[in-house]
C-alpha cells in the first residue's frame, strides 16, 4: 500500500472514530433531509396552483371557474389541456382540473327532468397524497354546491379521478439539491478544523520531520474529504429518492462531477480559513461565523426573492448560492440563478483563488 | 556523501533570531559517531531551537548546520531517511492504536523495521491495539520513541524525553536510550533534569539565553569549576553568610531552596569550625551533610540560578 492511501486510511480511521465528526459529517445533513423532507412534503398554509381546463366555455363552466377561484387555497392557472397537463409534469402546477364540453347542456337536460350526468376530471399525483386529498377534498364539495344548487341534490357532476405524476419543485426535491450543497459547504468548511488541531497538537510538525512530502499529505486531507462528499451525496440523493420520489433528471456522472467540483471549492476555502487560524477553539467559532450566514443568505433555503436588493448582491457573491443552483438545474432542472456555465465558472474560481492563497499562507506550526 | 569517520552533527555559529528574541545566538559544537550528547537548560535556553535546525524542521538565520557531513537545508529529505525524531509534548492521531500509527509511520521511509520489532523494543506489547489517546504518559513517551526508531535510524532526536514522567517511567527511558547507545546509534538529547544528563551523556553542553555557557563530559565540567566539596545543611538565621564564608577551607557559600551550602577545600577544617560556630552561638546545624558537587552546582554556579524552575 504506497504511502497515500495509508495516510488517508488513518484519516478515515481517525474520522470513523470520532463520534462528533460523524454526526456532523454524516447524521446532521441526513437528519436534515428528513426533517425538511417531512416539514415541506405536506402543503401547509401556502396556496396550491392548480390547472384550470374550461373545454365547454359556456356561462355555467364559466360559473363553475368563479367558485374554484374564490376558493383562497388554490392558485387557479387558467390554460389548454396539453398546456396544464405539461405543466404539472414540470411541477408548476400540482393538479389539473378539467370541465368538460357538455358541462351546460348536460345541466339543462338535467333541470329539464331528464336523468343526465358529466364527470369533471381531476389529474392528480397519487404519490402526493396529502396535496391531492386537499385538491380532492375542494373539487368535492364545489362539485356537491352545483347539484344541490342546481338539481335538489341528484347527482349531476360528478368526479373522475385521473393519475398523472408531477415533479414537485416546490418542496422536497427543490431543498434535496440545497441540502446536499449545505452537506458539501459544511464538510469543506469544517476541514479547518482538524487541520488547525493537527498543527495545535504537533502532528504536521511531526511528520514534517520524516522524509514525506508535504504534498502527499494535503493531498491525503482532500482525498478523504473528497469521500465524504460522496457518500454524503449518496445518502442524500438517496433519502430524497426513497423517501420523498425526488427524480433526478440531469446524468449521475454530471451530479458527480459538480459534487466533486463543489466539494472541492469549499475544501480550499476551509484550508484558506486554517491557514489564517491559530487554535482549535478560535477555528471552532471562526467555521461558524462562516458558514452559519452562507447557508442563509445564499439562497439555498430561501428564495432570493424575499431579499433586500443589497442582500440579494451579497448572496450573489456566496460560492454556495452557485452550487445550489448547479446542483439544482442538473437534478430537477429548476429556476435557474445563473446558466450552469456561470456556476462552474464562479466555482472553479473560488477554487483555484483560495487555495492559491492557502498554499501561500498556510503554516505547519 | 557520508563521512563515516568525520563527526555525524557538525554546528558552527549558528544563529536563529525571533524578531528581539535570539532564541539561538551564535552556537558551535559537533557530535561524535556513536556519542550520546546532552543540551542543558532551562526553558527559553534554546535548545528546542537548536535540535529543531538538526532536524530540518527550521532554518537557521546564519552559520553552517550539518548532519552526517550533508547541510541541514539543503538536503533535508535525504537526512529525513536516516535521522529518527521525538518532539516535545506531541500527541499523534489520537484515534489510531500503537501498531497502526508505527505501520502508518513506516510507510514514510524507504527502510523501516518491523513494527513487532518495534513494539517489543520499547515494551508495549500489550497495548499494541489501544488508541494513543488511551496511553499513560510514560506509555506515550515509549510509543513516540518507537516511532522516532521505525526507520532503524543512525543519529536520534529526544526532546526532553521524560519530562512529565514519574521516576519509574524516567527509568525506563533511560534503559531505552542506553539500550540505542549500546547499539552503536549516534543520540542528541536536551533535559532540564541534571540527574538524566549525568546518566546518560558523554558529553554536555550547557545552553542558557541562546549561547553555550560550558561544554564537556559531566566529571570535567564539574572539575572545571569545582576542586572543592560541598558540605551543606539546614539554612538557619542563626548562622550568618558572612561567618560562614571565612570558615577554614571554605571558598564560596551560598544558600539555596533552604539549604546552605560551603564549597570546601578541607572538608574536615570546615565541618570543625562550622560546628564551633554554631556551638559559640548555641545552635546545631540540621541534616549536616558532605557530598560531591554535581551538575546542579556547575549550573547555579555557571546562571546564578537553579535549573530546574
Amino acid at each position: 500500500m504506497n504511502t497515500l492511501m495509508r495516510l488517508t486510511v488513518a484519516n478515515i480511521r481517525s474520522l470513523v472514530r470520532d463520534r462528533a465528526a460523524l454526526f456532523w459529517t454524516f447524521f446532521f445533513p441526513v437528519m436534515f433531509v428528513l426533517l425538511f423532507g417531512v416539514l415541506f412534503s405536506g402543503t401547509g398554509s401556502s396556496k396550491v396552483s392548480v390547472g384550470f381546463v374550461d373545454q365547454d366555455g359556456t356561462p355555467t363552466s364559466a360559473e363553475v371557474q368563479k367558485a374554484f377561484s374564490s376558493v383562497s387555497l388554490l392558485d387557479l392557472k387558467v390554460g389548454t389541456l396539453d398546456d396544464e397537463k405539461a405543466a404539472m409534469q414540470h411541477g408548476d402546477v400540482s393538479a389539473v382540473i378539467v370541465l368538460p364540453k357538455g358541462l351546460q347542456q348536460t345541466v339543462v337536460s338535467a333541470k329539464s327532468g331528464q336523468t343526465a350526468s358529466i364527470a369533471i376530471q381531476l389529474y392528480a399525483d397519487p404519490t402526493k397524497s396529502q396535496t391531492t386529498q386537499v385538491i380532492q377534498g375542494i373539487v368535492v364539495q364545489i362539485a356537491n354546491g352545483f347539484n344541490l344548487q342546481l338539481a335538489n341534490g341528484s347527482e349531476i357532476v360528478k368526479i373522475e379521478q385521473l393519475s398523472l405524476s408531477s415533479t414537485n419543485l416546490s418542496n422536497v426535491a427543490y431543498l434535496v439539491p440545497s441540502i446536499l450543497a449545505m452537506a458539501l459547504m459544511q464538510l469543506g468548511v469544517f476541514a479547518a478544523i482538524p487541520l488547525v488541531q493537527q498543527r495545535e497538537k504537533g502532528i504536521l510538525k511531526r511528520i514534517g520531520a520524516t522524509p514525506l512530502p508535504r504534498w502527499k499529505l494535503v493531498a491525503s486531507n482532500i482525498l478523504l474529504r473528497l469521500m465524504v462528499a460522496a457518500v454524503d451525496g449518496v445518502l442524500i440523493i438517496g433519502i430524497g429518492i426513497a423517501l420523498f420520489n425526488v427524480q433526478v433528471v440531469g446524468s449521475v456522472l454530471a451530479m458527480a462531477g459538480l459534487i466533486l467540483l463543489g466539494a472541492g471549492a469549499f475544501l480550499a476555502i476551509g484550508f484558506l480559513l486554517a491557514s489564517f487560524l491559530k487554535t482549535e477553539e478560535q477555528a471552532t467559532g471562526v467555521v461558524q461565523v462562516v458558514q452559519m450566514p452562507m447557508m442563509f443568505l445564499s439562497g439555498i433555503f430561501f428564495s432570493f426573492d424575499f431579499m433586500p436588493g443589497w442582500l440579494q448582491s451579497v448572496a450573489r457573491l456566496l460560492p454556495l448560492t452557485y452550487l445550489g443552483d448547479a446542483l439544482r438545474q442538473v437534478m430537477v432542472n429548476g429556476t435557474q440563478v445563473a446558466p450552469l456555465g456561470v456556476d462552474l465558472a464562479i466555482l472553479t474560481g473560488w477554487l483555484v483563488v483560495c487555495l492559491a492563497v492557502a498554499a501561500r499562507t498556510f503554516r505547519w506550526e | 556523501m557520508t563521512q563515516s569517520d568525520g563527526p555525524v552533527i557538525r554546528v558552527s555559529d549558528l544563529k536563529k533570531y525571533y524578531g528581539d528574541v535570539k532564541a539561538v545566538d551564535g552556537v558551535s559544537f559537533e557530535v561524535a559517531r556513536g556519542e550520546v550528547f546532552g543540551m542543558l537548560g532551562p526553558n527559553g535556553a534554546g535548545k528546542t531551537t537548536t535540535i529543531e535546525v538538526l532536524e530540518g524542521l527550521r532554518e537557521p538565520d546564519s552559520g553552517t548546520v550539518t548532519v552526517f557531513g550533508m547541510d541541514v537545508t539543503r538536503h533535508a529529505p535525504s537526512i529525513k531517511q536516516r535521522i529518527g525524531v521525538q518532539l516535545q509534548t506531541v500527541s499523534l492521531y489520537p484515534r489510531l492504536t500503537v501498531t497502526e500509527l508505527l505501520d502508518l509511520f513506516s510507510s514514510f521511509y524507504e527502510h523501516h523495521l518491523p513494527t513487532k520489532q518495534l513494539i517489543d523494543a520499547v515494551d508495549l506489547g500489550e497495548r499494541s491495539r489501544a488508541r494513543s489517546m488511551n496511553l499513560s504518559g510514560g506509555q506515550q513517551q515509549r510509543l513516540s520513541i518507537a516511532l522516532a526508531l521505525v526507520n532503524d535510524p543512525e543519529l536520534i532526536f529526544l526532546d526532553e524525553p521524560t519530562t512529565g514522567l514519574d521516576p519509574q517511567a524516567r527509568r525506563s527511558l533511560w534503559d531505552l536510550v542506553k539500550g540505542l547507545q549500546a547499539k552503536g546509534k549516534t543520540v542528541m538529547l536536551t533535559t532540564h533534569y541534571m540527574e538524566e544528563a549525568a546518566e546518560l551523556c558523554d558529553r554536555v553542553a550547557i545552553l542558557d539565553h541562546g549561547h553555550i555557557l560550558e561544554m564537556g563530559t559531566v566529571p570535567e565540567l564539574i572539575g572545571r569549576r569545582f576542586k572543592e566539596r560541598a558540605v551543606f545543611f539546614d539554612t538557619t538565621d542563626k548562622l550568618p553568610m558572612d561567618q560562614l564564608s571565612k570558615l577554614a577551607g571554605v571558598t564560596r557559600a551560598s544558600q539555596e531552596d533552604g539549604q546552605t551550602l560551603l564549597y570546601s577545600r578541607d572538608v574536615p577544617g570546615t565541618i570543625g569550625s562550622l560546628l564551633g560556630l554554631a556551638d559559640g552561638l548555641g545552635v546545631e546545624p540540621h541534616n549536616l551533610g558532605i557530598r560531591q558537587a554535581t551538575l546542579e552546582d556547575v549550573f547555579l554556579d555557571l546562571t546564578g540560578r537553579a535549573l530546574r524552575d
